[in-house]
């Protein structure tokens, strides 16, 4: 139980998928003009990422690993290079899937969210949460609770930033910075005060 | 007529209107001010009567950092005689001292003022007087001992960075000061790793700070902390090594009382930091962990030791990136101090965790305010 909740903070703050490997940039960018908008896409990424991971395992483990299809009589056959396709195709599913329970049940955030909601199936932060899983052999249980943690990770930052950007509505930047060049450099400044979590080992 | 005022007054027309110096009208008005109240008066709604305006703001926090700066240098030549093994008297420790800090607060106030006219002209914005403080704060938390072109780079970064493209003092998201000293302390680590008087004394003796400070053979880490000069009295007079001003507990504690007697810190902020400190602290002491070191620390070192006392009073108080509201204040104050103890104690990587802990809330200021005032929102009665 402790080697989970030290996985979870790990995922949230010290390996945060967003400000400490920099996954998942486009929809951070894009959708953090307000914070509403910005929770609700937070919320939708944690759900994603909470049912791809652990899917992903048990096909990665079940199917494609090397040796996983030894029940077949096949002990010698590594699918594993199919794993990138196979994630996206998963991912895709299951976004498409979040996609319609979002649109029956809070139209609203449908609408706000547009055309962000079906680019979660490629938003980096996803498909690099189930391939790190399968880099870090993680069990099935610690790839619920890494999933559900870097979603969390990437919810906290957006809507931080969305916070924050709609704090530096005031702001006066300079012509060329506006809109997008100063949400890269706020997202840099962000990134460089997550540093102080880095070298903690849990 | 006052002879200075005859001065300006028969300058004005170079810079205003049509005047051959219109460009540097920011300066002009920027020197007048510093000399006399400003004569333009509001003429539309609303009307608000303060006697503070933002230079007079801004010169009190320059008030209050005397004490830390006198003794900063007063100390800065101290530990550099201890170093060669020698024990100055006052006023040659002063001197000493002086000759380390004045170039330091020379390069940083003649950069960043550069920049700040620079934006200023280019912009057609007014010269702000928050880089007053910004410039002295900034040198205040560097070791004395950095090469002078990294005080140039960093001031640059956090002028520059973490405010001018914002569009100047108010604008800014971060603490400039911090952000210029975060990034000299992520680019150049050595320089910043707390020991100092290593490089440029002859017969190099190093000095740690108190926080690199670790108890070795099973004896306690206050123990260890005494044995290496780092008594609690010493911590909170501040006659120990470290960055230019913020080894004395005391001073800061003077700085911090004036600034909130005059109501230009806010006593939530710096209230909530101290008791988060304290209550994080004795939690660490209580756990079994971590045996001899900064975790068994107790809070009053936590407190007197590194850079805490002078972050939470002159840096976490920065009314442009604390939160706004009341709540907002204690709970931003309380993560500080919590975040300050966990860093020491969890990262290795780090020694001190005072400076980021309090850019990491700065992140997360305008996320702390929204959710106050929506809480609050939420508990108005609905409009019938």
């Amino acid at each position: 139980m402790g080697d989970l909740l030290s996985l979870f903070i790990n995922s949230v703050f010290i390996g945060n998928i967003l400000l400490a490997y920099f996954l998942g940039m486009c929809s951070f960018i894009a959708v953090s003009k307000n914070i509403e908008t910005a929770t609700g896409l937070g919320f939708a990424v944690i759900f994603v990422l909470t049912v791809t991971s652990p899917v992903n395992w048990l096909i990665y483990h079940g199917l494609l690993a090397p040796g996983a299809l030894s029940w077949a009589g096949l002990p010698d056959l590594d699918l594993s290079f199919l794993k990138f396709i196979t994630f996206i195709a998963v991912i895709a599913a299951i976004v498409q899937a979040v996609e319609m329970i979002i649109d029956k049940y809070s139209p609203l955030l449908y609408a706000t969210l547009g055309v962000f909601l079906p680019l979660i199936a490629v938003n980096c932060a996803i498909l690099g949460t189930s391939l790190f899983m399968v880099e870090r052999n993680y069990t099935l249980v610690e790839s619920i609770v890494f999933g559900a943690g870097s979603g969390t990770g990437w919810m906290l930052a957006i809507v931080s930033i969305a916070a924050i950007r709609k704090k530096t509505q005031y702001a006066d930047v300079p012509k060329g910075l506006e809109g997008f060049g100063i949400t890269m450099i706020i997202a840099g400044l962000m990134a460089m005060t997550f540093m102080m979590f880095s070298g903690i080992t849990l | 007529m006052n002879p200075l005022k005859k001065l300006f007054d028969q300058n004005e027309p170079r810079f205003t209107g049509t005047g051959k110096y219109k460009k540097f009208a920011p300066l002009f008005e920027a020197t007048k001010t510093f000399f006399f109240f400003p004569s333009p008066k509001t003429l539309v709604m609303p009307f608000i009567r303060d006697h503070l305006d933002l230079k007079r703001y801004m010169s009190f926090v320059l008030i209050a950092l005397l004490p830390v700066l006198i003794f900063g240098i007063y100390n800065t030549g101290f530990q550099s005689g201890l170093a060669l093994g020698k024990e100055f008297g006052l006023v040659k420790s002063f001197l000493t001292g002086l000759s380390y800090v004045l170039p330091i607060i020379i390069v940083s106030y003649g950069v960043g003022f550069f920049w700040e006219i620079l934006f200023a002209v280019i912009r057609k914005h007014k010269i702000s007087e928050g880089f007053l403080v910004t410039g002295i704060l900034f040198p205040l938390t560097l070791p004395a001992t950095i090469p002078l072109w990294q005080v140039a780079l960093g001031i640059s970064f956090g002028v520059i960075i973490g405010k001018e493209v914002f569009g100047g003092t108010g604008r800014n998201i971060l603490n400039p000061a911090l952000t210029a000293r975060a990034f000299i302390f992520f680019s150049y680590p050595i320089s910043m790793s707390g020991n100092i008087w290593v490089a440029n004394t002859v017969d190099g003796l190093s000095s740690a700070t108190a926080l690199a400070v670790t108890a070795i053979n099973g004896e306690s880490i206050s123990h260890a902390l005494s044995t290496a000069g780092f008594s609690l009295s010493n911590l909170f007079l501040g006659f120990v090594p470290g960055s230019i001003g913020e080894t004395s507990a005391l001073a800061c504690l003077l700085g911090a009382f004036f600034l909130i007697l005059t109501r230009i810190a806010n006593f939530r902020i710096i209230l909530g930091g101290i008791t988060g400190l304290i209550i994080t602290a004795i939690l660490f002491y209580i756990i079994p962990e971590g045996q001899g070191t900064w975790a068994k620390a107790g809070p009053l070192y936590h407190l007197f030791a590194g850079g805490f006392l002078f972050g939470i009073c002159f840096m976490a108080t920065d009314p442009v990136s604390a939160p706004g509201t009341n709540a907002g204040r204690w709970t931003f104050g309380i993560l500080i101090g919590f975040l300050t103890v966990t860093i020491r104690v969890v990262n290795p990587a780090f020694v001190e965790g005072t400076m980021l802990a309090i850019l990491f809330m700065n992140v997360f200021a305008p996320l702390v305010d929204h959710l106050v005032i929506k809480y609050k929102n939420s508990k108005r009665i609905p409009n019938v």
